[in-house]
């Protein structure tokens, strides 16, 4: 195979190797603390203390796994499904209505518009919570879910509308014209026409406030109390600076499987994200 | 544009009132409302109706050290964080683009799920590589001869900032690496190849060609991470708790604490509006000195 008169090392071959060298030590410098995470879940407690530290666990063990199954932990991430579930299809749904109509509709001071809400992801969440607070208040949601399902789809809702906005200006408005001309109703143009064509922008707004949404700490902490009502994130770290006695196997093992949904979320939908994300920062 | 207001009212109001709804009650109205409540003594522990006194919260704010601290913290952790991420993202979708590109998009798949790690699960996993006795980033000091003992880094000023500032740049380096990737890729080869035959060296070709056709890019990009950075508050929350000595108080958790361990509503009012003007003032600044004008379009 090898050709004799080609030297087998050329400088081709030597920046190529020197650019993989550089390339897979700086993705392993970034990718080593969700190893050393991964590593540590696996580990027995006693394992974790010794100097220095085991690189590859001498001993698997999945207890850490195991001890985390009580009634209070499954009832934590069944709080978050829901309220992240119910903030990603509200954000989701008046996200994608109000971004057809932006895309659509002839009306004024429409950057404007696009403006706010893109700048409105940078309002102070703590000064737009002692409002939301009282509101909710007088409204008796506190310690509900809606109190939090609210307050995710109103943090939810301006990248909903940016990135359906930016997947609606992408389809030729040709097929909705020709429909109108026939008599279809408005409304059904919209259903039946435009949403099947930006489904993997509705999936990309909707992985993202979910996603969003079961980081959420701060709502989490201050709207709901009971325990019956509470997310994983609010209930982590109450455990953690409360009852939390040095056990980091075991909080690892918590951080790992409180990041296995939304990693696995976020693989799915990577490449309709991307293309949604660099429409909206490339133009 | 296919429709017009005029001509289709009622789809218009069906299509935006759900949003209108949710913007104007818990967006506008908290924004309004709580510039109103900065000029007022409200609390949620007092039972009477709030009395209207003028500046005095604000006076007490431009007075409290702990404030000040919190400014400046916060000021420094973004600004350092950023300047990495961005210099750090930029410099890993170059390798991408022009070393591995073979690779490129399952390098980037794979680094880009660092961007949703949970926040709560980089604050407990920070805790235990910072940890003072057991921690991998003391081993890795002390074994490489950095540092002779093992340090409490988390309980240290300068080394809670770092900690902090570590945890910001980490999770930010993947979006701007990606931003970054996609703006390289929107570069057409014909500008690189016609410079490389005129004998530009891939130093200057970054400098002089890359850099400033995908520099807008990077400076969106920049801002809404920094603006991100700036209501993130579960690493301090957690693991300092501000401390020590209030070397890691950032904004968010400062007016936090003021709105809801203190129930001083009036007060944490007035700090998020000076917050808000300061990002209006900073946002402003980017918009107008940092972004290059598109000449052609």
């Amino acid at each position: 195979m090898s050709n004799p008169t080609r030297p087998l090392v050329t400088y081709r071959n030597i920046n190529a190797m020197a650019a993989y060298t550089i390339a897979i030590s700086a993705f392993a410098f970034l990718l080593l603390p969700i190893y050393w995470l991964v590593v540590t879940s696996f580990k027995p407690l006693e394992s974790l203390f010794v100097v220095p530290p085991e690189l590859w666990p001498h001993e698997f063990t999945f207890t850490n796994y195991v001890n985390q199954f009580d009634t209070r932990l499954i009832r934590m991430f069944q709080n978050s499904l829901i309220v992240s579930g119910a903030a990603a299809v509200l954000s989701t749904f008046a996200g994608s209505l109000c971004a057809y109509a932006i895309s659509r509709f002839y009306f004024p001071y429409k950057n404007a518009l696009l403006l706010f809400f893109l700048a409105s992801m940078a309002f102070p969440l703590p000064l737009l919570m002692i409002t939301m607070y009282s509101t909710f208040y007088q409204l008796g949601l506190l310690d509900t879910y809606w109190a939090l399902i609210l307050g995710n789809t109103t943090l939810g809702l301006p990248l909903s509308v940016w990135l359906m906005t930016k997947f609606i200006d992408q389809i030729a408005v040709d097929m909705e014209e020709a429909a109108l001309l026939d008599g279809a109703p408005p409304f059904s143009v919209l259903i039946h026409i435009v949403l099947p064509m930006v489904r993997p922008g509705l999936a990309a707004s909707a992985i993202f406030v979910f996603v969003t949404s079961w980081n959420e700490l701060l709502m989490g902490l201050t709207f709901v109390s009971s325990p019956e009502v509470r997310t994983l994130p609010a209930g982590i770290t109450l455990a953690f600076l409360g009852e939390f006695e040095g056990d980091w196997s075991e909080m690892m093992a918590l951080a790992v499987m409180v990041t296995l949904p939304v990693f696995l979320l976020f693989m799915v939908m990577q490449k309709s994200f991307l293309k949604g994300m660099t429409a909206g920062a490339l133009k | 544009m296919l429709y017009r207001v005029r001509k289709y009212p009622v789809f218009f109001a069906g299509l935006v009132l759900p949003a209108a709804l949710i913007v104007g009650f818990l967006i506008l109205y908290p924004v309004v409302n709580g510039i109103v409540l900065s000029f007022t003594d409200a609390s949620p522990l007092r039972p009477e109706l709030p009395q209207f006194v003028g500046l005095e919260n604000y006076e007490y704010l431009l007075e409290d050290d702990v404030y000040y601290a919190s400014v400046v913290n916060t000021s420094y952790i973004v600004f350092v964080s950023s300047a990495l991420a961005v210099i750090m993202g930029f410099f890993c979708a170059l390798l991408l683009h022009f070393g591995v590109k073979r690779f490129a998009p399952l390098f980037r798949s794979l680094v880009f799920q660092v961007w949703v790690f949970p926040w709560i699960c980089i604050t407990i996993l920070w805790g235990w590589l910072f940890n003072t006795d057991y921690g991998l980033i003391n081993y890795m000091l002390t074994a490489s001869g950095i540092t002779e003992t093992n340090l409490d880094i988390l309980f240290h000023e300068t080394g809670a900032q770092w900690v902090m500032i570590a945890g910001f740049t980490w999770r930010s380096i993947p979006f701007l690496m990606v931003i970054a990737l996609a703006g390289l890729q929107s570069i057409s080869t014909e500008i690189l190849e016609a410079s490389e035959l005129d004998g530009a060296r891939f130093v200057n070709r970054i400098g002089h060609i890359i850099l400033p056709l995908i520099r807008n890019v990077l400076m969106v990009a920049l801002l809404l991470d920094s603006v991100r950075f700036f209501q993130e508050m579960t690493l301090p929350l957690l693991l300092t708790q501000g401390g020590p000595i209030n070397a890691t108080m950032v904004l968010s958790l400062f007016t936090y604490q003021l709105a809801f361990e203190n129930w001083d509503f009036a007060l944490a009012s007035a700090a998020g509006t000076l917050w808000l003007a300061f990002l209006i003032i900073v946002a402003w600044l980017i918009l107008r000195f940092g972004m290059k004008k598109e000449h052609v379009k």
